[in-house]
């Protein structure tokens, strides 16, 4: 018979291994492509080959008659379909229709055409190349500064202009702080775009029931309540007549924070149909039709005093949208201009953003959304007027810090961050590094005319996404805890993970308030027919939000043990440790199992209390929670190869308590490789014409393991006030710190020959030009 | 994609000019040309096969003829699509006696715009440029072989 076990022994602050591992280093897990179901029929969908066109007809007669085929799909049979939405209201935000394929026209290269349906995958593939689509190709525009000119090519024809939305803030009184300036710094600054690259690409399973009429929706998401309720609008389906299950999710970064063209588009087939059908993404699609992160263009000014104080900042920010708005397109760049300032005490800023429409795939959410790029701006900026000044980067920064008696400290961007210490985690990283020392080699060896760099980044941001009046589809987060009758714990959670380790850290919580063993829980997530409503995981939310709901359940939940304690111990005065209720008179105990038992029997109850053991709760987050801290990069530059070598990488985090320092490593050191990624080698590459030039892994450099320097990974610890557990959040701050801190370092480096500032990516060639030019 | 270069072809430009518009000589001389058949005046619809790197597909396309200003130059367009991409190409063609003059021997230059999309652009960019030399190389190879 199965047991609870009591455990006195707790785990919050361990270094606990994932409970989720061994299955997925062993292969076994479930991913949407691992689903397999009799009548199973394969989606294939045909792609446009071009970047603009208007369609002037489409022949389908060849691919329906194909072997094995059933049927095919255009953009006239599915126009009953709902359209891919925007989930952001802006007031002149300009939403193109974005039905689920192509009808009169294509937006850019990889526009759904046509789906081919086929009893096998390969037959649907071979059939899709007999799909005659007359295309009139049309002038495409795939530059947000190129659109943005005069005569170019309208990417809606709707709108010339090629605007897609524009926003402007103002905090303080920016004109008198750059009228007060001694001195004024500008820089225009890219961050290029990026492709997400989650190793398990996108999927959707539909399986339509009509005798239920009930449609499953198995798709590779971070959402799935969301796409539920988008899905089902789409379609037409009553909400609670589907039921989206998210399975192992094998990465998203953002890329699977949307709902995509191809969810609906599989119901609407399995619907038609009535067999399940599946799709899954090749790699090639997924370069082409999964949005990119990134694409801005920003021209930043910066106004100092002389003695380095910083009085203002302005930003242009050009964001390349893509052809179509998706779920969040256009809030992303919003938050850079809200994390403009950094950890810098100025009251004066104005952000003006342009979004513009290109004939691209869309850009939405990417790791650290829209705060990497403002990060990247800023300690660019304040390292560019460091060298103005001449001052060290380090001093200017502790400078111009908000200082840790300041929070809770309201920026001029209408944030309250929570609470902060930002000298400390940079104080303790020149100590890890040995900056003085670093310093005195550095210009050692630029005597001996070698070039090493020091790039030194301060980052904070924005976490626990969000109070739901600043996310557009609520920013709460849910749990549910139960006790069963046999005193094992099942915990329900919103926060649908696709590789944050929860089934651990959330047991680590239920774990410690319960005072059982990590093995009598099982944490379920990702299905939308067991796990009450919820919001999903992205924004490094999901401990800080999804965590702090579980905790109230939980502590909903022990109120209620204790009151069948009481009952069964005919006490008063009752304490709950270790999996049992015990009387602190008699010292009399009762079980966890044996509480259960009662609580489910009913054949006695306490007052005022219903049979059953299980708790939810929905948390509203009142604030964001806002972590910081300190990269350190130390780089070698070989001058005949223009390669860059990082000697140190040299991490301090604060991102307030730590629930699993391993798994927060894993959060820093993934973070920290997408931010390399960035920083050195990773560009998304539209030629003129629209076409993706780096589509394919051959062309797209993204980091491999033999790539990675060794990150030496600190802490210091700011509690947040935000919520109980203290957390801020810590998944995307390794992305966030990293990328400034390495051009920071390699822009050091070639000081001596002049260079201010580098775009990224730093390839070898873009060293070597540089170095080659200025000797 | 800019493209140009020339080839010395062992005929005279008269006869040069004469089996650059040959459908039956071009068929055999592209390489992976499958088909070759006029469809209008100057005008041929054209089945080939590409390889490029790991890709290989079947083109259907047309080639159509502009410009003509016998011997001594024609233009000539192109346009194909296929399950890897598409290619459209833009060329003017030059003939000329070579400037030592000698008889039976004829400078063919060639000067265009080539422009590729779909799956070809997006994987094979770096290889396309080389494939296209060694592709007109081919072409001009066998043409010459075939000339006699």
């Amino acid at each position: 018979m199965a047991t609870t076990t009591t455990k006195t022994e707790t785990f919050v602050g361990k270094r606990i291994r994932r409970r989720e591992d061994p299955r997925l280093i062993t292969g076994t897990a479930t991913y949407v492509e691992d689903i397999q179901m009799p009548g199973m029929h394969y989606a294939v969908i045909l792609r446009s080959p071009h970047a603009a066109a208007r369609i002037r007809s489409i022949d389908t007669k060849k691919a329906v008659s194909a072997p094995g085929v059933v049927c095919v799909f255009t953009g006239k049979d599915t126009k009953g379909v709902g359209a891919v939405p925007c989930g952001v209201a802006m007031p002149d935000l300009r939403v193109p229709q974005h039905t689920i394929l192509a009808t009169e026209r294509v937006y850019f290269v990889g526009h759904p055409v046509a789906v081919v349906v086929a009893r096998d995958r390969y037959l649907a593939r071979d059939a899709a190349d007999l799909i005659e689509v007359d295309y009139e190709v049309l002038p495409a525009v795939a530059d947000p500064e190129k659109a943005l000119a005069k005569g170019a090519p309208a990417v809606h024809p709707q709108w010339p202009d090629n605007v897609a939305f524009t926003y402007h803030q103002d905090g303080g009184n920016i004109d008198k702080a750059f009228a007060e300036a001694d001195v004024v710094v500008k820089q225009r600054i890219v961050s290029q775009r990026l492709v997400p690259m989650a190793m398990e690409t996108r999927g959707v399973v539909a399986e339509w029931r009509g005798a239920d009429r009930q449609l499953n929706l198995y798709t590779s998401t971070q959402i799935p309540h969301l796409v539920r309720t988008i899905v089902a609008a789409m379609l037409g389906l009553e909400e609670n007549r589907m039921r989206v299950i998210a399975p192992e999710v094998g990465g998203g970064f953002g890329s699977k924070l949307n709902v995509y063209a191809e969810e609906a588009l599989m119901g609407y087939v399995s619907m038609k149909i009535q067999k399940p059908v599946k799709w899954i993404e090749s790699r090639r699609e997924n370069f082409t039709c999964t949005i990119h992160g990134r694409g801005h263009v920003d021209y930043y000014e910066v106004a100092a005093k002389r003695d380095g104080t910083i009085l203002g900042i302005k930003l242009k920010l050009i964001q390349d949208v893509g052809a179509y708005h998706q779920l969040l397109t256009p809030l992303i760049p919003q938050l850079s201009v809200l994390m403009m300032p950094g950890l810098y005490n100025t009251q004066n800023i104005r952000g003006d953003i342009i979004g513009v429409f290109t004939n691209c795939v869309p850009t939405d959410a990417y790791r650290g959304a829209g705060r990497p790029e403002a990060t990247h701006g800023i300690e660019r900026m304040v390292d560019i007027l460091a060298a103005e000044l001449k001052m060290d980067p380090a001093e200017i920064r502790l400078k111009n810090f908000v200082t840790k008696d300041k929070f809770p400290y309201p920026t001029a961007t209408g944030l309250m961050y929570d609470s902060g210490d930002y000298a400390t985690p940079l104080k303790k990283a020149l100590d890890l590094v040995g900056y003085v020392k670093l310093r005195q080699e550095q210009a050692d060896l630029r005597k001996q005319g070698k070039y090493m760099g020091i790039g030194i980044s301060t980052y904070g941001e924005i976490c626990a996404i969000g109070p739901s009046p600043a996310t557009p589809a609520g920013g709460w987060e849910s749990a549910t805890v139960k006790i069963e009758p046999s005193g094992k714990v099942t915990i329900l959670t919103g926060a649908c993970p696709h590789g944050q380790g929860e089934e651990t850290t959330f047991a680590q919580i239920a774990a410690d308030e319960l005072g059982v063993g990590l093995d009598d829980i099982l944490v379920i997530r990702g299905d939308t027919a067991v796990v009450q409503y919820g919001i999903g995981t992205f924004g490094s939310r999901a401990t800080a939000v999804g965590g702090t709901a579980l905790y109230y359940a939980l502590q909903d939940l022990k109120a209620k043990i204790k009151k069948f304690g009481e009952m069964l111990l005919e006490s008063d005065d009752v304490s709950l440790m270790i999996g049992q209720v015990i009387d602190n008179k008699s010292g009399k105990a009762k079980t966890f199992q044996e509480i259960a038992g009662a609580a489910y029997r009913a054949l006695k109850l306490p007052p005022n209390t219903e049979p059953g053991l299980l708790a939810t709760r929905f948390w509203e987050p009142p604030n964001f929670t806002f972590p910081f801290g300190a990269h350190i990069v130390v780089t070698d530059i070989d001058d005949e190869t223009g390669q860059i070598k990082i000697r140190r990488y040299v991490a301090v985090d604060d991102c307030g308590n730590i629930l699993n320092p391993l798994i927060v490593d894993g959060q820093v050191h993934g973070g920290v490789a997408q931010g390399l990624g960035q920083a050195l080698w990773e560009q998304a590459v539209y030629d003129d014409n629209g076409q993706l030039v780096t589509g394919e892994l051959t062309d797209y450099a993204v980091p491999r393991a033999q790539m990675m320097p060794w990150i030496e990974s600190h802490h210091t610890c700011t509690p947040s006030p935000i919520n109980p557990l203290g957390v801020k959040g810590v998944g995307e701050a390794g992305t966030i710190g990293c990328s400034p801190a390495v051009v920071n370092s390699v822009v050091d480096a070639l000081s001596p020959l002049g260079v201010r500032h580098l775009d990224m990516p730093l390839t070898p060639e873009k060293i070597w030009k540089v170095v080659a030019k200025k000797n | 994609m800019k493209i140009s270069g020339s080839y010395n072809l062992p005929v005279a430009p008269e006869r040069a000019y004469q089996i650059l518009q040959d459908p039956a000589i071009l068929a055999q001389a592209m390489p992976g040309c499958e088909s070759l058949e006029q469809i209008g005046p100057d005008e041929y619809r054209m089945k080939m096969k590409v390889l490029l790197a790991a890709l290989s597909g079947q083109f259907e396309g047309k080639v159509r003829i502009a410009d003509q200003a016998p011997p001594t130059s024609f233009r000539l367009i192109v346009e194909g699509s296929g399950r890897i991409g598409f290619l459209k190409g833009d060329g003017l063609l030059k003939l000329s006696p070579p400037d030592a003059g000698a008889a039976g021997l004829t400078v063919v230059s060639y000067e265009g715009d080539a422009q590729v999309g779909g799956t070809m652009a997006a994987v094979g960019q770096r290889l396309i440029d080389g494939t296209a030399k060694m592709m007109i190389r081919k072409f001009f190879d066998k043409l010459a072989s075939l000339a006699g």
